[in-house]
Formats: structure tokens, sequence, C-alpha cells
């Protein structure tokens, strides 16, 4: 488990991620709550867009270590390369975990309206995940740390704006509409709507089991070793 | 661009194509939310596939998916086409058998739809075939150079082989003519000697005489036989040196200027057995492809070393390539433990370097 504590050691050595991982979350808990739309307070609502930030954020460590060569130096070393991205992913996955839960008991304390904290707990963790997944597919793609992070935030505000975070699904052309389904924040939106309003075991099921399969595209795509 | 000539390059790309053309015939058909599911299961298994390799049967996994998922979305049909390609691909087409019957049984079965299919299936098919063609390319590529390697490596064992039997060859000559001069000679030396010791003693006398002109006669057989010892050594052939200074003048394609320094004796036989060929080789060259008017030949012979150069005053071109000739003749040297280089900066010139000191080890 030596990678899994340097992993961590190392998110939290960097300043701005101090301020990310810290910060924003608790930020998150002082956000009002709108009349009509969202239905969750303002800062959980967007807390998924933080969500994949932070995600990118902690998962460009893992880029930075290929360009640095590290990912080489590690070929060569008895550790296989699953070892190193499980031990990684686990420490950010358990940062990630620890901001959901900071954040949602810090609403059940403050006394926000989070109609089933423990729902929308369970949602953020399987989102966390996903959008862990995405951002370790992403870097996979890129070398460069700087360009990767800043295409990556276009694309956070595209998905989130076209998968209903930003304004309401129903405001835009039903071609939108449907085709906000690709994406994964879509069903976010939907998971936070179903813990507002109710609904179906079986709907909540489904945006799990949707998330989660997108876990598992994203991961293998972003499993490929590259040594660059 | 070396991976646009991989048919799995076209294997992904295939797959990257059937999923998009999926998503979009969910979102014309107007799929349920539940019926997206299938689009991501199958985009799973591909990445899985461009990932890892999996075993062949997994594409009944594929097959299955679609199935379930056609009471729910006719589209989903379209879906087969992946378990299809990937099928043919890895040459088990057995594993898509239930494709036609499923296609036939329910009520997809349009043209569009078989068509859609065969093309899918033909698809496979040819890059299954491509895929086959590179795999047999790619081994008797390897095939013919593992064999080139084996030639050159034979060739150069040949090579050390014969400077070796000619060290041999010379060790043995050495060791006849010191039999023939103990066998011969030394008998009838030490005999002359001590008839000559006898002699001595005796002064005069009948007997004096006697030893004298024993004496007289061994000397001369000695003589005679020293003679014909050295007579029966000497090659009828020119050999090493003379060799090259025959070749040198019998040239008469243009004046040769030969000039040579050092102990020629040192120079081991199985080297001029590669300066000769060199020196030939180069003259041929002038007498084939030059336009030189003279031509200067240097054979130095050092300790250590014999260097020959041959300098013509010919107007080649830079560019002009090493024969087979002399590429040969490189590949030589380089196994006597020398070098051949070509210098055609002004005019042509070979210099040959070889060094001397493999037969001091010998000895």
């Amino acid at each position: 488990m030596t990678i899994f504590q340097f992993a961590l050691k190392r998110s939290f050595r960097n300043k701005t991620n101090l301020l990310f991982l810290t910060l924003f979350p608790v930020g998150a808990i002082f956000l009002p709550a709108s009349e009509i739309w969202p239905f969750l307070p303002f800062g959980y609502h967007y807390f998924g867009v933080l969500i994949l930030f932070v995600s990118i954020r902690l998962a460009s460590i893992m880029l930075e270590d290929r360009v640095k060569g590290v990912v080489k130096r590690l070929a060569v070393a008895p550790i296989s390369h699953l070892h190193y991205l499980w031990q990684n992913l686990l420490a950010y996955m358990v940062i990630l975990l620890f901001q959901c839960a900071l954040a949602v008991g810090g609403g059940v304390l403050y006394g926000q309206e989070l109609y089933s904290p423990f729902a929308l707990f369970c949602l953020f963790v399987t989102f966390s995940l996903t959008s862990l997944a995405l951002a370790l597919a992403w870097i996979s793609l890129f070398r460069n740390k700087e360009t990767s992070f800043l295409v990556f935030m276009s694309i956070v505000v595209l998905i989130a704006l076209l998968g209903g975070l930003i304004m309401p699904i129903e405001m835009m052309p039903a071609v939108f509409e449907r085709l906000a389904v690709i994406f994964p924040t879509y069903w976010l939106s939907s998971g936070m709507k179903w813990v507002a309003l109710g609904g179906q075991t079986t709907d909540i099921l489904l945006i799990h089991g949707m998330l989660l399969l997108y876990t598992v595209c994203f991961l293998i795509i972003g499993s490929i070793r590259k040594i660059a | 661009m070396a991976k646009l000539a991989r048919p799995s390059f076209y294997m992904g790309l295939w797959r990257i194509g059937s999923l998009f053309f999926l998503t979009v015939l969910w979102f014309i058909e107007n799929g349920t939310k539940g019926t997206f599911v299938l689009v991501m299961l199958l985009a799973i298994m591909a990445a899985l596939r461009w990932r890892v390799r999996l075993p062949s049967w997994t594409v009944l996994i594929d097959l299955c998916f679609c199935l379930l998922f056609s009471p729910f979305w006719m589209g989903s049909l379209y879906g087969l086409a992946l378990p299809l390609v990937e099928s043919l691909w890895r040459g088990r087409p057995y594993y898509c058998a239930p494709i036609p019957f499923i296609v036939f049984a329910s009520e997809a079965a349009t043209v569009h739809f078989v068509v859609f299919l065969l093309s899918a299936a033909l698809f496979g098919a040819v890059v299954r075939h491509w895929q086959q063609q590179r795999t047999s390319f790619w081994r008797e590529i390897d095939q013919e150079r593992k064999a080139r390697y084996e030639l050159e490596r034979l060739k150069i064992d040949l090579l050390q082989a014969n400077s070796e039997t000619a060290q041999m060859a010379e060790l043995t000559e050495r060791n006849r003519i010191a039999r023939d001069l103990h066998d011969h000679l030394g008998h009838d030396l030490t005999g002359a000697l001590l008839a000559l010791q006898a002699y001595e003693q005796f002064q005069h006398g009948e007997q004096a005489e006697k030893m004298f002109a024993q004496v007289k006669k061994r000397l001369t057989r000695s003589t005679k036989r020293l003679r014909d010892t050295v007579h029966d050594m000497t090659p009828v052939a020119l050999i090493g040196e003379q060799t090259i200074e025959s070749i040198t003048e019998n040239f008469t394609y243009c004046p040769v200027s030969y000039q040579k320094s050092g102990n020629m004796d040192s120079v081991p036989v199985y080297l001029w057995s590669l300066l000769i060929p060199c020196l030939k080789e180069a003259l041929t060259n002038v007498a084939r492809h030059s336009d030189a008017t003279k031509v200067a030949v240097h054979l130095d012979v050092t300790e250590t070393i014999v260097r020959l150069s041959i300098q013509d005053n010919g107007t080649c071109s830079a560019q002009s390539k090493d024969g087979s000739g002399l590429r040969n003749l490189k590949i030589r040297a380089r196994a006597a433990g020398g070098s051949l280089s070509v210098n055609r900066s002004s005019g042509y010139s070979i210099v040959c370097v070889l060094p001397i000191q493999e037969r001091k080890e010998a000895r």
C-alpha cells in the first residue's frame, strides 16, 4: 500500500489541490437553496461539477508521472501496472468519498433540505467513481497536463450544460433532451431529481447501473499503459 | 502511420463506427432510457476487446445482450453486426451460427437489415483474410532474415577457416622442411664432421686419404641434397609479393607504378590470398569502369600491418556504389581483422589494411 499512501500525500501537498479538496466542499454546504429549480440547494446541485474538476485534478498526478518518466521506472520495478493503477485510484476515491461525506454530513448538520441524505450520498459516491474513471480515460489521451486540464474544463461545462446540471433539461430543445441521455451528467441530474421528488426503486437502480457502466467503460479505456 | 497498415486498427474503427451507428439508431428510433444500456454494454465489450485479448466465445455474450434487448427495442438486432464481425475476424464463424435464425425469426428481417449484416460479414471476412496474409508474410520475412543471418555467419566462419587452414599449411610445410633437413642433410653433415675429426688424428697415410675422400664425398652429397631440398621447396607458381609485381607489370590498360617497402616475408600466406584479389578487383574496375590514365600501387609492410593502396586518376562520381566484388572483399578483410576502405574524393582509391600480429601468435 506504499503507492496508496504516497498518492494521498501527493494529493494534499499541492496548495491548489488542498483548496479544491477541502474549502470548496465546505463552501458548498452554505450555498442557499432555490425556490423552484434546482430541487436541491445550489451547493449540492453543482457538487457534481466540482467532483468532475477534483477528479481531473487528482488524476492529472498520474499524467505527471507519465511525463516525468515515473511510469517508465515503475515498468522495471517489481510492481505491476495494475497495482499502481488501483492503489492510485483507491487513494483518489478515498479523497472523493471523504468530500462527499463532508458535504452531505455538513449539510445535514447545517440543516439543509436534502430529502434523503443517504441516497444523495450514494449517488455522489457512484458519480465520483464515474468521474474518476472519466478523468483517467481522459488523461490517457494527453501528454501535456495543462492542455488536458483546460480541454477537460470546457468539456465538463459542455456536458454539465447538455446533461441538465446547469439548466433544466426540460428547457432545452427536444433533440438535446434526448441527446442528454448519452452523458453521465444526465444520470446524475436524474438521480438528484429522484432524491428530491422520489420515484420507483427501479429508476434509481437504473441510474446507479448506468453510472457504473460508464465507470467500467472509462476504466477499461483509461487502464492502458502508455509509456511516453 | 504504421498503425494504418494493421488490420486491428480498422477493427477498432469498425467497433467505434458500429457503436456510433447504434447510438444514432437509438436516437432516431426514440429508444427508451433503459435500452441505451445495451449500447453501453456493447461499448464495454468493445473496449475490453481493444484493451485485452478476450476469448472468442465472448462474442456469445454480445449476442445474448442483443437478444435480451430485442423485445424492448427492435433496433438492438443491428447490434448483432458486432459479434458477427468479431467471430469472423477471429476465424470462428460457428459462434455466429444463430444469427440467421434470429434474423428470420424476428420481424426485423427487412432487406436493409439483411444487407447490413451481409456487408458486416464481408468486412469481417476481408479483415480476417488480410490479417492471415499479413501474418504469413511476416513469418516468411522472418524466415528469410534468419536464413540470411545464418548464411552470413557461415561465410564468416568459412573465411576464418580459410585463414586457419593457410596457417596450418604453412606450419605443416615448415615441419616438412625441418624433417627433410634433419633426415638428409643432418646425417651427412654429422658424418662429414666425424670423418674430418678422424682425419685430424691420422694426419697422413692411407687411412687419412680414405677419410678425406669420405668427407669430400659426404660434403658433395650434402651440397647436392641441400640444392635438391631448396629446389623442391621453391614453388613453380609465383607467390606473395611476386604475384603482385607480376600483376602490375602485366596490366596493359594504362601504366601502373608499383612501389613497395618493408619486409615482404613477414606477411602471412593467407593475407596474400586477400591482397591479390583486392589488387585484381581494383585493376579490373579501372579497366572496366574508369577513364584513368595512370594507377599507383603502394605496398607497405611494417611489423604490425600490411597496407595495400591502389590509387587512380579517373573521374568517378562520388555517388557510385560498391559492387559485390568490393563488398565481398570488405567482409573478407573484416574477417581477417583488417579493413578495406574506398575513397572517391580525388580519383578512385582503395586502401586495404590488414594486421599481421596473428601470425606471431601462431608461431
